[in-house]
């Protein structure tokens, strides 16, 4: 067995780190960078920028918790729900997850250590990387990995709503845009995954879904209809084979 | 407690009950497993139909560029990652700059 099929946990996690600081980490500055901005905009104090990267650490309902945050008490309800449901996404994100943060002899309970770094970004780079990683290597990368993107997703918010000034609507809908252009080419690069490759699909002809649906609900609604109905053509080809 | 510090610790707390949710539920199955491969399909679909939303019809702030700036912008991520050897950032990078190039002109 080669030497690098098992790299010891903490060469596993250094691997995770530095996978974290290249494109990762310059779509997401970017985008938190935009984040902190409109939270300078929306008249809420830095920590409240801070709290919401790394509390929620899930951008669109981010977004949805500051356009609500002017409302008053009447928007809390409103704004909790449309923010939970537009990162619903998470549950069926750390599922399919799971599995691969298992290690024998290591207690199943460690795998939740990674829980709050489950977001698109991690998650997308993991369901990459892991596969090519033993077992006992996995968490640990997925933590470096995790961690590293979430202390910059943080530092680039805050950053952001220091410089807020200096930012106008189009240079932030251009660092806005760096978040879907980077998970455009992490999917070009997934679309030849053939296992993926129906579930990609599904979802991009589903997306116009999304529109005539509440905006809370389009994107998971999109996501369950395209995924599902790719799942099952999936299972039904593979038996007719 | 102000009303948007309390709408973010209950937004935080449904958020992590989800992730944790989702990962004590299926860390005992193997990943091959149904359930597993139904989720990372749902999870793969929604990653998708967020970027065709993104490009093609958004809302918020990227509404600012125009339609074409932001296929323009695509277009020119995807030939960068074709062309520097399926690298992201190099990719990322030369999206992002014919975004600013457009915005000039």
């Amino acid at each position: 067995m080669p030497a690098e099929a098992a790299p010891p946990p903490r060469r596993a996690a250094s691997a995770g780190v530095a996978e974290a600081v290249g494109a990762p980490a310059v779509a997401m500055a970017a985008t938190f960078l935009a984040f902190g901005a409109a939270v300078r905009e929306a008249g809420l104090p830095i920590g409240w920028a801070l709290a919401a990267s790394w509390g929620v650490y899930g951008m669109p309902g981010q977004i949805v918790l500051v356009q609500h945050a002017t409302a008053g008490a009447a928007g809390v309800l409103p704004a909790v729900l449309g923010a939970v449901a537009v990162n619903a996404r998470f549950l069926p994100m750390a599922i399919a997850l799971a599995p691969m943060l298992a290690a024998p002899r290591r207690p199943r309970a460690w795998s939740l250590l990674g829980a709050p770094f489950v977001a698109i970004t991690p998650w997308a780079a993991a369901m990459r990387a892991l596969p090519g990683i033993a077992p006992p290597g996995r968490l640990p990368w997925f933590l470096g990995f995790g961690l590293t993107s979430w202390l910059i997703a943080g530092a680039a918010a805050a950053a952001g709503h220091a410089v807020a000034g200096l930012l106008d609507p189009a240079t932030r809908a251009a660092l806005v845009f760096a978040n879907p252009l980077y998970f455009a080419l992490l999917l070009a690069a997934d679309l030849g995954r053939p296992g993926v490759r129906g579930a990609l699909l599904g979802g991009a002809l589903a997306a116009p879904l999304a529109l005539a649906l509440p905006a809370a609900w389009g994107l998971l609604a999109a996501g369950l209809a395209g995924g599902t109905t790719a799942f099952l053509l999936g299972r039904g080809t593979r038996r007719r084979g | 407690m102000a009303d948007a510090d309390l709408a973010l610790l209950l937004t935080a707390l449904a958020c992590l009950a989800l992730r944790i949710a989702g990962l004590a539920v299926a860390g005992a199955l193997r990943p091959d497993h149904p359930f597993v491969a139904w989720a990372a399909a749902v999870a793969q679909a929604t990653l998708a139909a967020f970027v065709v939303l993104a490009v093609a019809a958004p809302s918020g702030a990227l509404a600012a560029l125009p339609l074409a700036a932001r296929i323009a912008a695509l277009a020119a991520g995807l030939i960068g990652y074709a062309a520097f050897g399926r690298r992201l950032l190099p990719a990322l990078l030369v999206g992002l700059a014919a975004l600013v190039l457009l915005r000039a002109v």
